[in-house]
């Protein structure tokens, strides 16, 4: 442990230029470049708002419906692009890892690194469209400073999956159609533009939806748009779904790096 | 100077691959194999017990025919690699592996970024790629090309994009795989000249190549067929015994 700690440092450099050529993939060779990377969650939140709006409304949600909406799915889109970019990874990036001696775990550490980086633009155009919404009574409060203290909880969660995907992707291509189809499910369970509040449920289905890691990681992130940072509670879970999650994926993708070299 | 301190030291190294007997394309039909007991794998030793010690100084040619095991071997020398069995211990923290020219160059960004990519790859910070890159640029001869993105160049001027990154790290150990094939002569001389140049300056040298230039780079050789070490020794008597074998090998 303490020689991957002082690699971590050794290849921060590395990380951090990865990470770049990630962005810069992303956006190759458009007209806009990284412009894209506010304007593309803008108007995504603009198309959702626009269809959501009418069929689930404003009743029982406290946020500003828009605010609600982009507020989620930046916060379950880090996670989506995160652990799907690193699922290939290993396998993409197979003659670098096996023609160089860039230890295996930095890639997809830094597909998660470029989730972040986008996270951290979508979080400019939530911020845009506060702005916006400010006629509508949104207003700006001192705990939104708290994303800081979520997102460590939701990285880890996060590379957890991208270690555990990653390293199984090498033996089971199988699992690339599987996981997306998991990660729809999981996008349709998790409150992103309706409200468990509204939809009557039973109390016992109620609390197995909110058992769903994403739901606590969403609901944390909307409390501190809302002026709500102190709900600890709920951080707490969060922070043990990404320790939890995390200790996990490192150890099976540790266990399974001799192996990974050979197969990818 | 201690000329005869042994950089790597590589011990009984056996590297075993399995493979399925039968080919299987999903996850099924090996599910279906599996619980039937029908998997099997072949055995396939790409190395069978090869020792292996590199002292300072030394420049080395592993020679062979296609197949032979020269590049896993290769491979578990700079530790990219573990061996399924024996041991390989390398007392160098400074060893460059160039066992293809410009590995995780990215076509969609321009000559400078890939240097900067190249270089982290290679281990090192921005501020010493910064220092280097003038050195690069002048070897490589692409200055009108360092904003022009990778995918316009040819493949020779990757190689010499590539290769002057690697020469530009000094590096204590350098292992290059049959990569100087490539780039029009005047540059493969130019090469094999900053070559000599390291070695004259003491590097360790460890060459695949099928080129007779190896006689001139090297003082030592081995030669791996069918993935066992069958010579070791003086570069003329190993390259000679070797082109012997192929010229009865083929009359045959």
């Amino acid at each position: 442990m303490d020689k991957s700690k002082s690699n971590i440092k050794k290849y921060a450099y590395l990380l951090k230029v990865l990470i770049d050529r990630d962005i810069r993939n992303q956006y190759a060779g458009s007209f806009l470049g990284a412009l894209w990377t506010v304007l593309n969650p803008l108007l995504n939140m603009i198309v959702m708002a626009i269809v959501f709006i009418n069929i689930f409304g404003n009743n029982s949600i406290s946020l500003d419906y828009p605010v609600y909406v982009l507020a989620g799915n930046i916060i379950f889109n880090m996670f989506r692009s995160g652990s799907e970019g690193a699922l290939t990874s290993v396998v993409d990036q197979r003659d670098l890892l096996s023609k160089t001696k860039v230890p295996l775990y930095i890639i997809p550490m830094s597909r998660v690194g470029s989730s972040i980086v986008t996270f951290l633009f979508s979080y400019v155009a939530l911020i845009i469209v506060m702005i916006i919404r400010i006629p509508a009574g949104v207003s700006f409060h001192l705990s939104m400073l708290m994303v800081i203290v979520l997102l460590p909880a939701l990285i880890l969660f996060t590379l957890g999956f991208a270690f555990f995907l990653s390293s199984f992707f090498v033996s089971f291509r199988d699992i690339k159609h599987f996981y997306s189809v998991i990660l729809t499910l999981w996008m349709y369970l998790t409150p992103l533009f309706y409200s468990l509040d509204a939809l009557n449920l039973s109390s016992t289905l109620m609390k197995i939806l909110q058992i769903n890691p994403m739901y606590n990681f969403v609901l944390y992130f909307r409390e501190t748009l809302m002026g709500i940072g102190t709900d600890w509670s709920t951080l707490g879970i969060c922070y043990l779904w990404g320790i939890v999650l995390f200790g996990i994926g490192y150890l099976i993708f540790e266990l399974r790096k001799n192996k990974l070299l050979l197969e990818a | 100077m201690d000329d005869n301190k042994v950089l790597i030291d590589a011990n009984n190294v056996t590297m075993r691959f399995k493979l399925p007997n039968q080919k299987i394309s999903n996850l099924k039909e090996m599910f279906v194999k599996f619980i039937k007991r029908k998997l099997k794998y072949r055995d396939f030793y790409a190395l069978k017990d090869v020792s292996v010690k590199i002292s300072k100084g030394e420049s080395l040619a592993i020679i062979g025919r296609n197949g032979s095991g020269k590049s896993t071997l290769l491979k578990i020398l700079t530790q990219i690699v573990k061996p399924t069995s024996g041991s390989v211990k390398v007392y160098s923290s400074n060893i460059v592996p160039l066992l293809q020219l410009g590995a995780g160059f990215d076509m969609n960004s321009t000559g400078y970024q890939n240097v900067y990519l190249n270089g982290a790859i290679l281990g090192f910070s921005k501020k010493e790629i910064d220092q280097k890159m003038e050195e690069i640029v002048n070897f490589a001869e692409l200055h009108d090309f360092m904003n022009v993105e990778l995918k316009n160049y040819s493949q020779g001027m990757l190689a010499r994009l590539g290769f002057a990154i690697a020469i530009s790290c000094n590096p204590e150990i350098l292992i290059i795989d049959e990569i100087l094939a490539v780039g029009d002569t005047a540059f493969q001389k130019k090469c094999y000249e900053k070559l000599k140049e390291l070695k004259d300056k003491g590097i360790t040298f460890i060459i695949v190549s099928h080129s007779e230039v190896v006689k001139e780079m090297c003082t030592r050789a081995i030669w791996i067929k069918d993935g066992q070490k069958v010579m070791d020794g003086d570069i003329n008597a190993v390259y000679d015994a070797y082109i012997d074998f192929l010229s009865t090998g083929n009359s045959l």
